[in-house]
């Protein structure tokens, strides 16, 4: 019989044992833990003040490899690929012919022609697709290869208990081979939170040993077990977007206007108009590039103020999202729609009520004053709210 | 650097329809030809002292609105040949012409049908051609008028046409030849040698789905059951060669195009495999679709949704040819003459080909120009299960030999000089990808707008710049020039 059942990860012995509401998600035909407590506070604030350990295992992973690993990825993705550095880490995006996002994920220069391309959804036949002719071999490790997300401000203190090489000299979007507890892995600094963090690879045979020795290590950090509902909370803060939350694929996406290019998304900085040869998108990307983007994804601050005014025509004070709300919600200007939030979450840093939203021209530009949809006792509503910069929150540690 | 406005790729008849256009136009044009002679697929070769054969394509003539265009006449186009017979062979080895006195010694009411059937076979193929006059829509997404007008022309044709023969005409394009033919004649004898002129070039059988689009196809191109201008290929090219000079084109011969030279998805020349680059405004390239897009650009600079589409394009050659030199004392009637006994044999002469093997009772059609004789030899699948071309053609004259002279038993005895042409010396001497003479197989899948690829039937392809004017798109295959017209026009 066919099995429809989720997968677990390699970290289900200890994430299992932890995770006290069994509040589980699915990911990518994954169990993956949405919160290990039965309120999301405390695995919140571990990300932003300690060190956050988050089991991301299921995000999907390709190893691409051969002498035109590079000249792959070069076509298929919008970054400059050639000129990317054996140890460096790409951020991007990829798009069909008409410059319409399909997935992002990071690439990975493993070795100078061995790469690692992380995606949110399967990509195999893209990938394929695109490299014919080419002499490269596209292989997916998802199940192979386990991955911890390690983010907090605490985070490189831990890490440098446990590596055999310390993290120090790491760089932001670059990655070194170490050991822990004995064990290969690859460390990234790289993660989806907008805070200080790592990325931590390797084998799957090997993830438990790597688990214990970092909360062992971690203890004295106020390391914690993070589900990734707070995770949620914190990539708002950091103006970070899920594909089929905030966008939909073009490779499944009913009807055209259901689809975003690249600069809709605000990823200007990924699209690397200037590189050599043909990419994936290319002629469409020019041209909304000279022309303009219909569409723009800013972030928006919903004014306390207002939002007490709504509330206190029916008696409450405000009431604010306990986690992250995945569902859209219409945003106007004077009564008329201007786009929609398709993520919205109370910060609790920020003690502000933030949005990641998609508003037309001429409406994305940064202080113009919106209304957002919240509803207030049964009623729906239009808060005020202003388009402000994304990230709403990057400490200073994030990079340094 | 050399600058032309044109450089057209291959010098067969298509890219020289083309070159001959544009250089009327008044356009500064370059034909590049790889072999030392024109002609391309249609040509008539010496392969030894008064050994002059049509290597691939028997005769054939361009349509007549090209002939006109370009004064093809007053360049040494001969004017047709006077009609020849169509022949098959009965059991008993005797000749059968197609026509109505000869098929009344089969069946009365076969004789009494054959006029009905040529009368709408001809109005098929003048639908037919009205659609091959015209460059198709990108179909699905560009039905608009600017495109459509050519389906519109072809919708007025077909309502002209009134409604019996619009109905029969299209209910026939996806039928088999079986059965298209099974609703006019009783004798398998007759109805397998029409069978055989649908599946003549294509790697179909009789049983195959399509295969009454390729009847129509095949009829319209030689006006007939019979090939016309048998052995003089070549004059067609040649006249063409001379228009396209009179009207002030170049034309090098050896001169081997290796890639076509791309900038930002624009097309700005060619290299040559001797290295030299020759720059022009716009490329044709009357190449096959594969070999142009997947050879000479290059998929890497192509979409990948476009290059899975050109990749899965069918090209499946099963043509072989084996040209004979005789002292004349060969037996065979002059026309076209068929070895056909019966449907089935011919659907299990294909059927080989499923398992790349060769038909060991293959179909055969044979031309003669005096002593010399052409067989057309199908199946000889391009892609074998096992062996090697340059041996297994050996094995393909023995039988294309063994199986005339069954029924020619001088032919053996007269035979003096040979020369054989297995699909991949289609394919290398040639240049047709997988020995596919028609640059691409003429199946539902791959006609009208679906060809080469679907969305791409406007000539164009995503560089800019490049054209394609060959066999492969729309109005190719076989010998018309509709593509190479065609593709000349899309750019005005």
């Amino acid at each position: 019989m066919l099995n429809l059942n989720l997968k677990t990860t390699p970290f289900h012995e200890r994430t299992s044992a932890l995770c006290q509401p069994q509040n589980w998600r699915k990911w990518a035909g994954y169990f993956v833990v949405g919160s290990y407590e039965h309120v999301l506070d405390r695995e919140y604030w571990a990300i932003r003040n300690s060190a956050a350990l988050i089991d991301v295992s299921p995000l999907i992973k390709y190893v691409i490899k051969g002498k035109d690993a590079a000249a792959l990825l070069h076509r298929v993705t919008t970054r400059n690929v050639h000129k990317m550095k054996v140890g460096q880490v790409a951020y991007t995006g990829w798009c069909d012919e008409e410059g319409k996002m399909i997935d992002d994920g990071t690439i990975s220069r493993l070795e100078d022609s061995t790469f690692r391309l992380t995606a949110a959804e399967p990509n195999l036949r893209w990938l394929t697709m695109n490299a014919v002719g080419m002499d490269v071999s596209i292989t997916e490790v998802t199940d192979d290869v386990a991955a911890l997300s390690f983010q907090g401000p605490n985070t490189r203190k831990v890490l440098n208990k446990v590596t055999e090489k310390p993290v120090d000299e790491l760089k932001y979007f670059r990655l070194m081979t170490n050991k822990i507890n004995g064990v290969d892995v690859t460390i990234s600094r790289t993660g989806y939170t907008g805070d200080l963090g790592y990325e931590i690879w390797m084998d799957k045979k090997d993830a438990l040993k790597v688990w214990d020795a970092l909360m062992e290590s971690g203890s004295d950090y106020g390391i914690t077990p993070v589900g990734i509902l707070a995770m949620d909370m914190a990539r708002v803060e950091a103006g970070l977007f899920m594909l089929d939350v905030d966008y939909t694929s073009a490779s499944h996406a009913w009807i055209e206007s259901q689809k975003s290019s690249p600069f809709e998304l605000g990823l200007d900085w990924t699209v690397a108009l200037d590189k050599p040869g043909y990419f994936v998108g290319r002629r469409a990307l020019e041209k909304e590039k000279r022309e303009g983007s219909a569409w723009k994804m800013v972030g928006l601050a919903v004014d306390w103020v207002g939002m007490e005014k709504l509330f206190g025509k029916v008696g409450l004070p405000p009431q604010i999202p306990g986690s992250a709300i995945r569902g859209s919600l219409p945003v106007m200007v004077g009564g008329v729609h201007v786009g929609y939030a398709s993520t919205s979450t109370w910060s609790p840093l920020l003690k502000t009520y933030i949005a990641l939203a998609h508003l037309q021209k001429p409406y994305y530009e940064i202080g113009t004053d919106v209304t957002m949809e919240i509803t207030v006792e049964h009623h729906r509503r239009q808060a005020p709210a202003k388009v402000v910069k994304l990230p709403f929150y990057e400490p200073e540690w994030k990079k340094k | 650097m050399s600058h032309y406005d044109n450089i057209i790729i291959g010098a067969g008849h298509n890219g020289l329809v083309a070159a001959a256009y544009l250089a009327k136009q008044g356009k500064k044009v370059l034909v590049l030809e790889r072999r030392s002679i024109i002609g391309g697929s249609v040509v008539t070769e010496s392969f030894g002292d008064n050994f002059s054969v049509d290597s691939l394509h028997t005769g054939g003539t361009l349509r007549p609105d090209i002939i006109k265009d370009l004064k093809l006449a007053s360049y040494g186009l001969q004017p047709d040949s006077a009609p020849q017979p169509f022949i098959t062979l009965l059991a008993d080895g005797s000749p059968l012409t197609l026509d109505v006195e000869s098929i009344k010694r089969i069946s009365e009411k076969d004789a009494a049908r054959f006029p009905e059937f040529v009368r709408f076979m001809n109005k098929a193929a003048q639908i037919m051609d009205v659609t091959y006059s015209t460059i198709m829509p990108r179909l699905p997404m560009n039905f608009g008028f600017k495109e459509g007008y050519g389906l519109l022309e072809w919708a007025l044709e077909l309502k002209l046409a009134g409604r019996k023969d619009m109905l029969n005409f299209i209910r026939a394009l996806p039928m088999t030849a079986q059965e298209l033919v099974e609703e006019y004649f009783e004798s398998d004898i007759v109805k397998a040698a029409i069978c055989a002129v649908a599946i003549h070039g294509s790697t179909l059988g009789p049983m195959g789905a399509g295969t009454g689009y390729t009847l129509i196809h095949s009829w319209m191109n030689r006006g007939g059951l019979a090939h016309k201008n048998v052995g003089k290929a070549g004059e067609i090219t040649t006249a063409l060669a001379n228009a396209v000079k009179a009207f002030g084109g170049e034309i090098r011969t050896e001169a081997e195009v290796a890639s076509i030279k791309i900038e930002n998805q624009i097309a700005k020349g060619v290299v040559l495999i001797n290295g030299e680059e020759i720059s022009a405004n716009q490329i044709f390239s009357a190449a096959d679709p594969k070999h142009t897009l997947l050879k000479l650009v290059g998929a890497q600079d192509l979409p990948p949704e476009f290059v899975w589409h050109t990749q899965s394009i069918k090209m499946r050659g099963s043509v072989a040819k084996i040209h004979l030199q005789t002292n004349g004392n060969h037996g065979i009637p002059e026309g076209t003459l068929v070895v056909a006994p019966s449907i089935k044999y011919l659907e299990k002469a294909y059927d080989a080909t499923k398992y790349g093997e060769v038909s060991e009772e293959p179909y055969l059609e044979v031309t003669t120009s005096g002593n010399t004789i052409s067989i057309h030899f199908q199946f000889a699948p391009y892609a074998l299960k096992s062996g090697d071309w340059k041996l297994e053609i050996k094995k393909v004259e023995e039988l294309a030999i063994n199986s005339l002279s069954e029924y020619f038993p001088n032919l053996r005895a007269s035979i003096s000089n040979l020369k054989s042409l297995s699909p991949l010396d289609l394919e290398q001497t040639y240049g047709l990808t997988e020995g596919d003479l028609n640059h691409g197989q003429l199946m539902l899948d791959q006609f009208l707008f679906m060809r080469p690829i679907p969305g791409w039937s406007n000539h164009k392809t995503p560089i800019d710049n490049l054209y394609l004017c060959g066999s492969g798109v729309h109005g190719g295959g076989g010998v018309s020039g509709a593509a190479g017209r065609n593709a000349a026009k899309s750019v005005r």
